[in-house]
């Protein structure tokens, strides 16, 4: 396909009446291809009419260019017609007359019967020929939009540009004309670009989805290919797979602005004090049973009792606002899934690799996979039945869902399925949900099961839309779930409040662990600030496992024995794990990774500190219920030797040199 | 619109619909009169009573015989208002095409408005018998000091109207006549003079009302001209005070009804925004 339009490199800076400059936008690079349909998404004051208007030569760049067809944008004209939010229609002109006179004006060539004839076709497109010959306050909004989109596609524009068309109407009307003008511009294969600030409109319309930061200096954060084929149907996009994937990515990239927003409007000062070089902390959680520690360390005063005063816990929605909370540094640490501090380390998140230190597990076990109700309707009870199951039905798709890549959940279903002679890759898919989600999913059959940690395999069984197959006990028993996580170079500039951090988090976890505590977990965890769902679903472990095992190892595991070590072995199984499925590339210097990763001497620190015994403790090797040993002499050995994985590379990962942050 | 059956109108449905509109001011004018009747005779004020037009024999004259012309100034009433209203209607219509036409460039151009908006306020303020002096020095004669007097009374209301109308077209009609690539002259007959018009017309109606005003004052200050003003100035210096409030009256009733009329022209032309 050939592009039609060019950013290149745009920026636009504003005069302010008070002497003053607003850059409104920065660094804008787009192409726009022939018949294609883009939407630019983002918050109010964004840019993204500006840049709208930018395309429309209405307003000029003030750095970089916009190219027509190879030629600079100098002003606006017919070629680039735009349909404005507030329709402009001219008052004292009927319907008929608004239309005719951008005709008239831009096809003087033509007869003054062929003319009419145009006219006369696009009123009838829209449906608004009952009304040709009323003036435009008589009609509804929605046909005063419909009269804008006629006059715009009358004069046979190159490019259409709609800023927020349907923003003033009702639900009811907006629908209608997403309709319409979504087989308008089908049947006459219209290149258009739309501002919008409904994710749902994107979607339904858009074959990309541009989205802009948060002024000032906005930029493109992030382009969505929509893969739904068109012809679409408003009420049938839904149900395609990748429409909540994308739906979720945009909110998420519209939450993940505003929180960037809201923590910029706030002051940042470093707070030192009873010795700590930082004790003003913002630690990120999502609500899970195993942030029990961190709402615990709130709520029973561990935080303060280490002298840090002023924390404070931030709520995401997912993994992937821990991780765009460390990078950006809005979070100072998090929990996070044990793979992540490998993972982000190894850059697996698509960016630069970025060192993140783990002194603390705070978690153990808790987490299990659910099959839906559906398979076990049709006699799925067990993983060799739902291997046959598959064999079965290999013709439709099968999805699983994982919260994470680089979640436990992620790597032990894989390594089960694929012990099981299932490739996680071929002969089903996985997909990466938030739990909410997945429990819809399984409701309405989209997925086949999925792996999480509580209280979501409960929920599954107790309201009736799965069935527990597999309980990490099984799989691995004492696997590491959640850790505690923070940048190499946040670590280094605080050595001393992340010691007392960990100690904080050390002693809640020892809280947290006692049984005579859980009912009341249950109940601070039920609290709106971090679950915020009933107590009675809030358990730890596996209510629904066989009564044996749950007695042999019960439950979450937060502290104990061997518990709260950071394990070079463990985050090593875990590299060559996420190496096995291509999450990342096996690292050569993966013993400096570790090295750096695994922040012993904090957790060493803070045991020793708290008159913990820290020594004593030797886990034993890794060995899953396969019975294949992990062996931690030879990881590139160990991968080659496993029957399903795929094609991994190893390479060098550039980490530099350890620095701390500059204060 | 109430829907009227236009077949036949029932005088009683009639009634019911514009009772409301109608008995109101009945009822106010009739008290104001019968106040001003009450204080007359009861020697509160020395000005005689609303009947006294009737009563007293020069205005029920002038009452009764409107059209009579005995040569000179001695005319009657609609006589000396026709030659009033003709005087208005050359120094309106000068101030309309002229006030319009600055109000426009004013308008369109910021320059332009930074440099004579000062000018424009300050000439504004000028009351309009203060311009019958500079006038009658600057024509030497009565007929075309007046027309200015008018003129330049009249002028700044559609000046200013215009200019901000200009200024109020709403930059989506200039973005539709930008993204079409109007001309200008096409931009000027199918935006811009239908976008101000509701503007010029409140400017219009405003200076009709002060360029009847100016008349009066301009006549009364240059007598020997035929017009209403003239007349009360010549019942002043003879003393027929029931004249002077026949002439008053006569005034107040011409202006009523030129601003009805350019109220009803207004929504005739510039209605349906």
């Amino acid at each position: 396909m050939t592009t039609l339009v060019t950013v290149q490199d745009v920026a636009k800076d504003f005069r302010l009446d008070g002497g003053g400059h607003y850059l409104a936008l920065k660094g804008i690079d787009l192409d726009i291809r022939k018949g294609e349909f883009i939407s630019l998404i983002g918050h109010s004051g964004c840019g993204k009419s500006t840049l709208l208007n930018m395309i429309a030569g209405l307003d000029l760049p003030s750095g970089g260019t916009v190219l027509l067809e190879g030629e600079t944008i100098k002003r606006p004209g017919p070629d680039k017609m735009v349909v404005f939010q507030n329709y402009s229609l001219l008052p004292w002109l009927t319907v008929r007359e608004n239309i005719a006179l951008a005709v008239d004006e831009v096809m003087p060539d033509l007869s003054k019967a062929e003319r009419e004839a145009v006219v006369e076709d696009h009123i009838t497109m829209v449906g608004l020929a009952h009304a040709a010959h009323k003036p435009p306050l008589q009609l509804s909004g929605g046909m005063r939009q419909r009269v804008a989109i006629a006059r715009a596609l009358a004069i046979k524009p190159k490019l259409l540009l709609l800023d927020e068309p349907f923003g003033a109407l009702d639900a009811l009307t907006r629908g209608n004309l997403q309709e319409k003008l979504m087989q308008i511009c089908n049947e006459n294969e219209l290149t258009a670009v739309m501002v919008t600030h409904d994710v749902d409109e994107a979607v339904l319309l858009s074959d990309r989805i541009v989205m802009l930061t948060n002024g000032p200096g906005s930029k493109i954060g992030g382009i969505l290919e929509v893969d739904i084929p068109r012809p679409r149907q408003r009420l049938e996009v839904v149900h395609h797979p990748s429409y909540y994937s994308l739906r979720s990515e945009i909110i998420y990239f519209l939450n993940r602005q505003k929180r960037v927003k809201q923590w910029q409007a706030k002051p940042h000062k470093v707070l030192a004090r009873h010795g700590l070089e930082k004790v003003n902390l913002d630690l990120g959680f999502i609500p899970l049973v195993a942030s029990a520690p961190l709402a615990v360390a709130e709520a029973k005063g561990f935080f303060a009792k280490h002298g840090l005063d002023a924390v404070q816990l931030v709520r995401e929605t997912s993994w992937r606002g821990i991780t765009d909370g460390l990078l950006d540094r809005t979070l100072d640490a998090a929990l996070m899934p044990s793979g992540m501090p490998t993972w982000i380390t190894a850059g697996g998140h698509g960016g630069d690799p970025t060192p993140i230190v783990t002194a603390l597990t705070l978690s153990r076990n808790g987490n299990g996979i659910t099959l839906a109700r559906r398979l076990a309707e049709k006699g799925v009870s067990s993983v060799a039945d739902y291997r046959d199951y598959l064999l079965r039905t290999n013709r439709e798709p099968h999805t699983m869902g994982i919260v994470h890549p680089a979640s436990m959940h992620n790597l032990l279903l894989r390594y089960w399925l694929a012990s099981n002679a299932i490739n996680p890759d071929r002969d089903v898919h996985l997909q990466t949900l938030p739990p909410a989600q997945m429990l819809a999913d399984l409701k309405d059959g989209s997925i086949d099961g999925y792996c999480v940690g509580e209280p979501w395999n409960v929920r599954a069984d107790r309201e009736g839309h799965g069935f527990p197959i597999a309980g990490d006990l099984e799989i691995w028993s004492g696997h590491p779930g959640k850790v505690l996580g923070a940048r190499e170079d946040w670590a280094m500039a605080y050595p001393n409040t992340h010691i007392a951090l960990t100690k904080a988090l050390l002693e809640a976890c020892r809280y947290c662990a006692n049984p005579e505590h859980r009912d009341e977990l249950s109940e601070l965890l039920s609290d709106r600030r971090y679950l915020g769902m009933k107590a009675e679903l809030i358990r730890f472990g596996m209510e629904s496992a066989t009564e044996e095992i749950r007695e042999a190892s019960g439950h979450t595991l937060f502290f104990g024995a061997g518990v709260n070590r950071p394990s070079r072995s463990e985050h090593l199984w875990i590299i060559s794990q996420l190496a096995r499925w291509s999450e990342i590339p096996f690292p050569r210097n993966y013993v400096e990774i570790l090295e750096r990763v695994c922040a012993v001497g904090v957790y060493s620190t803070a045991a020793r500190e708290l008159g913990l015994d820290d020594v004593s403790y030797q886990r034993g090797g890794i060995e899953l219920f396969d019975g294949v040993p992990f062996n931690a002499e030879d990881p590139i050995g160990y991968l080659n030797q496993l029957s399903i994985h795929q094609d991994f590379s190893v390479a060098e990962i550039p980490i530099g040199v350890p620095r701390a942050l500059a204060s | 619109m109430t829907p009227v059956p236009s077949s036949k109108i029932n005088p009683a449905n009639w009634w019911k619909q514009n009772r409301k509109a109608i008995l109101p001011p009945i009822f106010g004018i009739g008290g104001f009169l019968l106040f001003w009747q009450l204080s007359s005779s009861l020697g509160l004020t020395k000005l005689e009573g609303p009947l006294s037009l009737w009563t007293d024999e020069r205005t029920r004259e002038l009452l009764l015989y409107p059209f009579f012309d005995n040569g000179g100034l001695d005319k009657g009433l609609f006589l000396h208002t026709m030659s009033s209203l003709s005087r208005v209607a050359i120094g309106y219509s000068l101030a309309a095409v002229i006030g319009i036409g600055i109000g426009i460039a004013v308008g369109l151009n910021k320059g332009l408005n930074r440099a004579f908006d000062p000018l424009f306020q300050f000439l504004r303020m000028v009351a309009p018998l203060a311009w019958v002096p500079i006038a009658l020095v600057m024509f030497q004669q009565n007929q075309p000091a007046a027309i200015f007097v008018i003129f330049i009374t009249s002028i700044w209301p559609i000046l200013i109207n215009t200019a901000e109308g200009v200024r109020q077209i709403p930059q989506d009609y200039r973005n539709v006549a930008l993204v079409l690539q109007m001309s200008n002259r096409r931009f000027f007959t199918k935006i811009l003079i239908p976008s101000t018009l509701p503007y010029i017309f409140t400017g219009l109606r405003i200076s009709i009302g002060l360029a009847w005003l100016a008349i009066i004052a301009a006549e009364i200050v240059m007598p020997g001209t035929p017009g209403i003003g003239y007349f009360i100035w010549d019942a002043n210096q003879n003393g027929y005070v029931s004249e002077i409030v026949l002439g008053v009256i006569w005034i107040g009733a011409i202006g009523l009804i030129l601003d009805r009329l350019m109220a009803w022209l207004q929504t005739r032309i510039a209605s349906g925004r």
